[in-house]
């Protein structure tokens, strides 16, 4: 009876003193909020990334010529990579499952009537389906013949056809890439886009025919490698690394004329890209909440003198410390709650929003930071609700009535 | 009711510790008040009558003496059973009302009786309202009530709980001589019906109307006057009384 009184005075009280109620319910809100929103978006795309990166293969391996920086870069002669490396690291690296060359040419365009595209060009080996997982969901993909022939086939991403306008009857047509007429044999499956950037608009070729096209790639392939399995990766990295060495003739002082990069790496690259993005984060969710709880802090605090003397009375016509705890209690778990609630809505409700924008990814909100906002936003509301209740409690009444 | 006072002070003192001195405000007073007594308490400003009266009402403690209500020693009495006493023994007058300031009339009156888990609250603060005449001021709030109708508010609520003993310090102190008056009817018809009161005042005129003047001066009682034509009741009272002191 006197649980209900007391319960029921408190929330009469946060009527009473509305703009108090209402200052501290949006200090919570805007500090759950913004946890919520923002750590929801980080890990939305930090999730999204890795998915995608992952998707990529993860045991994917990529060898392309570099010349080393500085001094000792400048000192070197030719810095290549060519057809013979990519057969030597194809027969004697025994980590590697498979090789493909990758001639990048960026910008092709792809004439098919009288409409004309861009889109990237990618001279590959058949191997090249496999190690970056870029199957064929119509037709057929590449086989050795195409390329030990150099014939003028070619498959297409979905992207292409969306934008030419085509349906999938274009499987056994031709079209003309760079002004040459190639006949479109299957079509890739759909991987989607990344950031709004379409990972479809994609044409794959033989590599001999696009080097015959580009010959200017010729001492400049990109060699796409899967090794046996994720454990052998590091392994695969040093037969490479080793052979390489010997075939261009590096002395032991000399930096290596090409780089080896892992999925591993790219992934642990991005990851600390990640990792750097969600510490600068957190410190503007730390600093919301921080001002967020001087706001609750202050709201609380200044009504401490009002507040005191209401309690001394309180206590003159009777309520014990238990009465004034729990009405207090009541109080800031009240605004709490409702701030909270309201945060942990609005935050969600923002996440949302963003996963809606076509460039955005889809945002993950993560129990620990609607757990971490409310909880520190409302820590700070009971905290700094109860104890400046707690000490004039403990005074004598008069002594809190007469607080100034 | 069994010979003993309801109110019995011994050598009770109240000490101030400033930083570097000691602020006697009270130095050891004796004082029994009976039931259905209306005494004043008169002296000079600083004298130490509200701080007296703190101690009467338990919002305050002494530094040394005794007090028992009822028969109790108050020092004996547990925080919760303090607060209780405060309830339902004690109805206490501020000078300055200490009113809820949001807070409409009647539900300022319904305070105490939140504390007491009094069922019917309403019904009681509305009867007490009446009491002291505020029967068409329920829904106010104390700003939009002159300083005569908030000070009747308080005394609603001091009486809500019918209370053993009724305390005012200096309840008309910040009320005009008209208003002053009204109020002091007021304790009057109270006393009449039987109320204790303890009125603190510096005003004559008021003292005059209490039927017992005790005066402190320096934190001691200087004098405990009885009037010799004790009204109605005060004669039985008095006879009663051992006396307190002076
Ligand atoms: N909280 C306090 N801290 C220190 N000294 C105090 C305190 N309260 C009262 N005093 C001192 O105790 C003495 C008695 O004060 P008290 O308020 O009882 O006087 P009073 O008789 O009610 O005076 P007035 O007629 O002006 O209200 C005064 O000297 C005062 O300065
Ligand atoms: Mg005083």
């Amino acid at each position: 009876m006197i649980f209900f009184s007391n319960a029921f005075n408190a929330l009469e009280q946060l009527v009473t003193h509305k703009m108090r109620s209402v200052l501290t319910i949006l200090a919570i809100v805007i500090a759950v909020t913004a946890t919520i929103t923002v750590v929801s978006v980080v890990q939305g795309f930090t999730r999204y990334v890795s998915e995608f990166l992952e998707g990529l293969g993860t045991n994917a391996v990529f060898v392309a010529p570099q010349r080393p920086a500085g001094e000792a870069g400048k000192a070197l002669g030719r810095v290549e990579l060519d057809e013979q490396d990519f057969r030597a690291i194809e027969s004697q690296c025994s980590a590697l499952r498979r090789v493909s060359p990758l001639v990048p040419r960026e910008g092709a365009r792809v004439r098919y009537g009288r409409d004309e595209i861009t889109v990237s060009l990618e001279g590959v080996a058949p191997s090249y389906h496999t190690v970056r997982n870029f199957p064929v969901d119509l037709g057929r993909p590449f086989a050795i013949v195409d390329v030990e022939r150099a014939q003028q086939v070619c498959v297409v991403g979905r992207e292409v056809l969306r934008k030419l306008e085509l349906d999938e009857g274009l499987v056994g047509d031709s079209l003309l890439l760079d002004g040459r007429r190639f006949r479109v044999v299957g079509i890739l499956e759909s991987k989607g886009s990344f950031f709004g950037q379409s990972l479809d608009n994609r044409v794959l070729i033989p590599y001999t025919t696009a080097l015959k096209m580009y010959p200017v790639f010729r001492r400049n392939l990109i060699l796409a490698c899967e090794a046996e399995n994720a454990e052998m990766v590091p392994e695969a990295k040093a037969q490479i690394t080793n052979l390489l060495r010997r075939r261009h003739g590096l002395k032991p002082y000399q930096p290596d004329d090409f780089i080896v990069q892992t999925q591993g790496e790219i992934l642990a690259t991005f990851n600390n890209v990640g990792t750097a993005a969600v510490s600068v984060l957190a410190g503007i969710v730390g600093i919301s909440l921080l001002v967020g709880g001087i706001g609750i802090m202050n709201v609380m605090l200044v009504s401490v003198t009002e507040r005191t003397r209401e309690i001394g009375l309180r206590k003159a016509v009777g309520a014990r410390r238990r009465d004034i705890m729990l009405q207090f209690l009541t109080e800031a778990m009240t605004l709490s709650l409702i701030g909270g609630g309201l945060g942990i809505a609005l935050g969600y409700g923002l996440s949302t929003l963003a996963s809606m924008h076509p460039r955005m990814v889809d945002v993950v909100v993560p129990a620990w930071a609607v757990l971490l906002g409310f909880g520190i936003s409302a820590g700070t509301g009971v905290i700094f609700g109860i104890i400046p209740a707690l000490k004039a409690a403990l005074l004598n009444p008069i002594d809190a009535l007469r607080h100034e | 009711m069994d010979g003993q006072p309801l109110i019995r002070l011994q050598g009770i003192s109240r000490e101030y510790r400033m930083d570097a001195e000691v602020v006697r405000a009270l130095r050891g007073v004796d004082l029994s008040i009976e039931t259905n007594e209306m005494l004043a308490i008169m002296g000079s400003s600083g004298s130490g009558k509200s701080t007296l009266l703190n101690i009467l009402g338990l919002l305050d403690v002494p530094t040394a003496g005794q007090y028992w209500l009822d028969g109790q020693d108050v020092a004996q009495l547990s925080q919760s059973a303090l607060a209780r006493v405060r309830g339902r023994r004690i109805g206490f007058v501020f000078q300055t009302f200490e009113l809820l300031p949001r807070q409409t009339a009647i539900r300022n009156v319904e305070l105490p009786l939140i504390y007491t888990g009094t069922p019917q609250r309403r019904q009681l603060a509305i009867e007490a309202l009446e009491r002291v005449g505020l029967a068409d001021r329920m829904k106010h709030r104390p700003n939009e009530m002159s300083g005569g109708q908030r000070q009747r508010v308080a005394i609603a609520r001091a009486l809500v709980q019918h209370p053993a003993i009724l305390l005012a310090d200096e309840p008309t102190g910040n009320l005009d001589s008209r208003t002053s008056e009204e109020i002091l009817d007021l304790f009057e018809t109270l006393y009449g019906e039987g109320q204790t009161i303890v009125i603190v005042t510096h005003e004559a005129e008021i003292a005059q109307r209490c039927r017992r003047i005790v005066r402190l001066r320096d934190g001691q009682i200087e004098s405990d006057q009885r009037h010799g034509d004790a009204g109605k009741r005060t004669a039985v009272a008095g006879a009663a009384t051992g006396g307190g002191g002076g």
